[in-house]
């Protein structure tokens, strides 16, 4: 069992690097095909994450948001969500940090 | 994203305050359930505030259900509810309903007819010539083929040169251009002769064909014969060759005309007391609101007429009508004999010129004051001209 687990992992962690080698030889947009977030920041106080999975953590000076790359910690004042979707979510305040936790 | 907040009033959505413990869980729900959330605020521990639209929050029960959350609305926002606090208001809806449908069966009426360009047909002419093709306040504009009637109306008044008809609102806008008819000519291939048209004493003559009756210093009455078409031949004394006269005469004519010379004037003399009366026309029906009765002795009467409309082209049904009422005395005026002369020989003066026909050249005129038996006074004004009198006549009988 366990041997198998092994190899199926091995083999997505191939299929992955093979994906990411032809997203950047074909140009491709690499947040749709490797399901990566895709982050816009305006300044210190709009950002933008398209492709995430979920909100681990709201408050108002603290949003923790979990995507395919790990959770994203945003820390700040007076921190609103200002759209939220399936596909990305909008928080606005005074940011003060942004950080990426593995 | 002025436009997703206009999209968002119209589709109608409500704030709403959510309490509970998995204020994350919620949302996260909500977002995999496609419900779109707005405008999240955390308002302390375990309490925020979120926009939803109407679908979503309909959506909300279970998921507040499985979280363990309580919601509460805090304020409805959007067209939605702006309409379903005026369903039960039927009288109100149908009465803005009626308001839209009656505006525009209003403007496409015709209400006004604007005639310009007119100097010798009277507007009155072609108003009626108007109205008897369709063109007139009351008639719905659809149904004027203006082409129509811009053509039978070329044919119905024989002066026009040109008209124009646009509907502009409910206004309808005729422009002529009249025609300067020629004078009654008489064809170059007939005989004719020439004939005073007034009176007068002849200054010159000078014939191109024909044969002259008259000489300069002549007095002539009107039609009387000036230039002969006919010809007697020589040695022929039965036979007379007819000719098409041409010639040009010049004769002194005199106009005149008289007016009293009175040195005791009556003047109006508004006394400041005014009283008004309004009323309202409905289409063509005047409405009398609240009257009142004059109690002047004399009074000049003003109306003025505000009609309603629509940016200067759109012409509603309705005027405001106000008449206004001025008192007025009779004041005598006491002139000195010199003011009073000046002023007869003016009105004379002014009378006589409107009888002078164009193309005459005022040479002088002449003022002189008479006194009959009685005592009074009276200007007469002589102006003397100089014109051409000769028109043509077709000779009869031949």
């Amino acid at each position: 069992m366990g041997r198998k687990k092994h190899k199926k992992n091995k083999k997505e962690k191939n299929e992955v690097n093979l994906k990411e080698k032809l997203t950047e030889v074909l140009e491709l947009p690499k947040e749709i095909v490797l399901n990566v977030p895709k982050l816009t920041i305006m300044g210190n106080t709009d950002i933008m994450i398209e492709n995430y999975k979920g909100i681990v953590e709201y408050e108002e000076n603290r949003v923790r948001i979990n995507t395919a790359i790990g959770i994203i910690k945003i820390t700040g004042s007076k921190l609103t969500i200002r759209e939220i979707t399936s596909e990305d979510i909008m928080v606005i305040g005074d940011i003060i940090s942004l950080e990426f936790l593995r | 994203m002025l436009i997703l907040r206009l999209w968002n009033y119209i589709r109608g959505y409500v704030i709403i305050i959510v309490k509970g413990y998995f204020l994350e869980k919620f949302i996260n729900i909500c977002t995999r359930r496609q419900i779109l959330l707005w405008d999240i605020k955390v308002r302390g521990s375990g309490v925020m505030t979120l926009k939803i639209s109407i679908k979503g929050f309909k959506m909300l029960r279970p998921i507040a259900k499985k979280t363990n959350c309580s919601v509460r609305i805090l304020r409805k926002k959007g067209l939605p509810f702006v309409f379903s606090r005026y369903r039960r208001r039927k009288a109100f809806v149908a009465g803005a309903v009626l308001f839209v449908f009656l505006l525009y069966v209003l403007t496409s009426f015709i209400w006004s007819v604007e005639i310009t360009g007119n100097e010798n047909i009277e507007t009155a002419v072609i108003e009626q010539k108007l109205a008897e093709n369709g063109v007139k306040a009351g008639k719905l504009k659809y149904n004027i083929d203006t082409d129509r009637v811009a053509n039978s109306m070329m044919l119905a008044i024989d002066q026009l040169r040109w008209i124009s008809i646009t509907i502009k609102g409910t206004k309808a806008k005729i422009q002529v251009a009249e025609r300067v008819l020629p004078p009654e000519l008489v064809p170059m291939d007939q005989p004719c002769n020439i004939v005073a048209r007034r009176d007068g004493v002849i200054s010159s003559i000078v014939v191109k064909e024909g044969y002259a009756a008259v000489k300069p210093g002549d007095t002539v009455i009107k039609g009387q014969m000036l230039v002969s078409g006919s010809i007697p031949i020589k040695g022929e004394e039965e036979r007379k060759r007819l000719v098409h006269a041409i010639a040009t005469v010049e004769a002194r004519t005199w106009y005149e005309e008289s007016c009293e010379v009175k040195t005791k004037i009556t003047e109006k003399k508004r006394t400041g007391n005014v009283l008004e009366h309004k009323s309202i026309e409905l289409f063509t029906k005047r409405i009398k609101l609240f009257p009142k009765k004059i109690e002047f002795d004399e009074y000049d009467k003003i109306e003025t007429e505000k009609r309603i409309s629509l940016g200067g082209d759109l012409v509603l049904p309705f005027a405001i009508v106000t008449e206004r009422f001025y008192e007025s005395t009779e004041v005598e005026k006491e002139l000195s004999l010199e003011e009073a002369k000046q002023l007869a020989a003016d009105t004379a003066y002014k009378k006589a010129l409107e009888k002078i026909p164009d193309g005459a050249k005022i040479v002088k005129p002449i003022a002189n004051f008479k006194e009959d038996e009685n005592g009074n006074l009276t200007a007469h004004v002589i102006i003397e001209c100089l014109e051409e009198i000769g028109i043509e006549e077709k000779i009869g009988g031949e």
